[in-house]
């Protein structure tokens, strides 16, 4: 049995096609506004002086990379520490799982989680979010969003493992600070990848996510 | 804003308006015992006390209209072990219930006066725990804009202020209610409302004080945090600058102006009326100021990260 399950994002080969959230989507059925996984799309850049030019402005230090992000079952995981009733709960392998026959509904993790992974689910009254599709892995399958990929951006594995074989890297923009909730996540940055709480850019694709 | 919201701001400032209202009625109890007597004191805030329960049943009414899944309400095991939420649902039950007990103990003057006070004051360090507990259920360390000292300040700032405002409140209508029954009565409590009132003019001056200092010093604070800090720095400023400037100048007029001329109509016999009409608009500045404070505070959260 593993210890902690944790996702590697190779954000090097992502090209940004969404494949990932929408097979999460699709696989659970996720109404209007949930999106488990999201992909979010980071860039930025300036105007200079054209040297050769000087009465026009060129685009300098132009940059975009993607980021898929979901539920990172993190190892210090806010949502756990703050719901009133206990109704998320690390378990085994170190999924982080909500409760439905005990969520209140009181949002108070949604305002808590740095990644936005509790969603509120309007019709049913209670918070959901990603659970790594552990019934798929109880059967020795990837979760959806791993398999969905073309690129093999996403892969799912034990932690230290995935450390060893990636590194350490568990935050880049726009992600939070690794320090905050400890993310089970590794990730391959892209080359333009800028430090967490140091970038110049912004989120791009603010509408779809 | 959404419905939520709104609920935990109605929650927050009459749960903190109660707590605050307790402490005041205490204070001015034993301030009354020991310079009129304990038959003087009783006339004086004995009906006043019956204040503090139906607001604070109020609070924990708003409270539920918070929550999406009541039928879990019942099923649910707190987690006082590291859910700051669940404390404060925790006291504000154990505040209500022993305000109601205080309540019930001083109305029916069951027990010796001594052992009354005892547990007044017990349900007042109570009522100051649940305000503690409002305050930490907002230090969430993906929240920059909540997680500063600022917000358990604040909220004990607008506990006391909106807790001597109304506690005057309830001490005129009070008074003007003994007024028609027995005006020989009135005439002693006069003498003695009017010292409670100045002592509660300087007390709002002085909060008023307080609350205009911490002020600056957290948005200056917000400026250096960060981006999400940032951005709800901007928001203060920027959209929400108007509401803001409303919201200190209500504070300002009926804490700082009204207040400072309740206390020169409080030193004077004869100004009864005027001095109600103070009192009332005072609370009632207070309270609308206090409320757009707090609607800003929902307002202008930024979490970090996605």
């Amino acid at each position: 049995m593993t210890k902690q399950l944790g996702f590697h994002f190779d954000a090097s080969a992502c090209t940004a096609c969404k494949a990932c959230a929408i097979a999460c989507k699709d696989r659970s059925s996720l109404p209007v506004g949930i999106n488990w996984r999201k992909v979010y799309e980071y860039g930025g850049g300036e105007w200079i002086t054209d040297p050769n030019h000087k009465d026009l402005m060129s685009p300098s230090n132009v940059f975009v990379y993607s980021v898929s992000a979901a539920c990172m079952h993190c190892e210090k995981p806010i949502c756990t520490e703050v719901c009133p009733v206990s109704a998320i709960t690390k378990g085994e392998n170190g999924i982080v799982t909500i409760d439905k026959d005990k969520c209140i509904g009181c949002r108070y993790c949604e305002w808590a989680c740095p990644y936005g992974a509790p969603q509120f689910n309007e019709d049913m009254r209670y918070m959901t979010k990603c659970d790594f599709c552990q019934d798929l892995q109880a059967k020795g399958l990837n979760p959806v969003c791993v398999d969905a990929c073309p690129m093999r951006a996403l892969e799912v594995g034990e932690l230290d493992e995935l450390q060893a074989k990636y590194g350490n890297l568990s935050a880049i923009e726009p992600l939070p600070t690794a320090d905050l909730t400890a993310p089970s996540l590794v990730i391959t940055p892209h080359k333009n990848a800028q430090a967490s709480g140091q970038g110049t850019g912004h989120i791009l694709s603010l509408e779809e996510s | 804003m959404n419905t939520q919201e709104w609920a935990l701001l109605t929650f927050t400032i009459l749960g903190q308006l109660a707590a605050g209202a307790l402490l005041v009625l205490m204070v001015v109890r034993s301030y009354a015992t020991a310079k009129a007597g304990l038959k003087e004191a009783d006339q004086m805030t004995d009906g006043p006390l019956f204040m503090v329960v139906p607001i604070m049943g109020l609070a924990l009414l708003a409270s539920l209209l918070h929550l999406n899944n009541l039928g879990n309400v019942f099923k649910a095991v707190p987690n006082l072990g590291s859910s700051w939420i669940s404390r404060e649902v925790v006291i504000s039950g154990i505040f209500v219930v022993a305000a109601a007990l205080y309540t019930f103990l001083q109305w029916r003057k069951v027990g010796s006066n001594g052992l009354r006070t005892v547990i007044g004051w017990v349900t007042v360090v109570i009522g100051l725990v649940q305000t503690y507990a409002m305050g930490m259920v907002y230090m969430l360390r993906t929240q920059p804009a909540w997680n500063t000292p600022a917000t358990p300040i604040t909220f004990f700032v607008t506990s006391l202020l909106l807790g001597v405002l109304a506690v005057a409140v309830a001490l005129v209508i009070n008074y003007n209610s003994i007024q028609t029954k027995d005006a020989k009565i009135a005439e002693k409590q006069l003498e003695l409302l009017r010292s409670v009132l100045q002592g509660i003019a300087i007390s709002a001056i002085i909060l008023l004080g307080i609350e205009f200092l911490v002020l600056p010093v957290y948005m200056a604070y917000l400026a250096t945090q960060g981006a999400a800090a940032l951005e709800s720095l901007q928001m203060m400023t920027g959209a929400y600058g108007v509401a803001l400037v409303i919201r200190l100048l209500f504070v300002f007029v009926g804490a700082g102006l009204l207040a400072t001329y309740l206390y020169r109509n409080a030193s004077s016999a004869g100004k009864e009326k005027a001095m109600a009409t103070l009192v009332y608009s005072a609370f009632v500045l207070v309270l609308a100021g206090e409320v757009m404070g707090r609607f800003l505070f929902y307002a202008t959260h930024v979490r970090i990260g996605l």
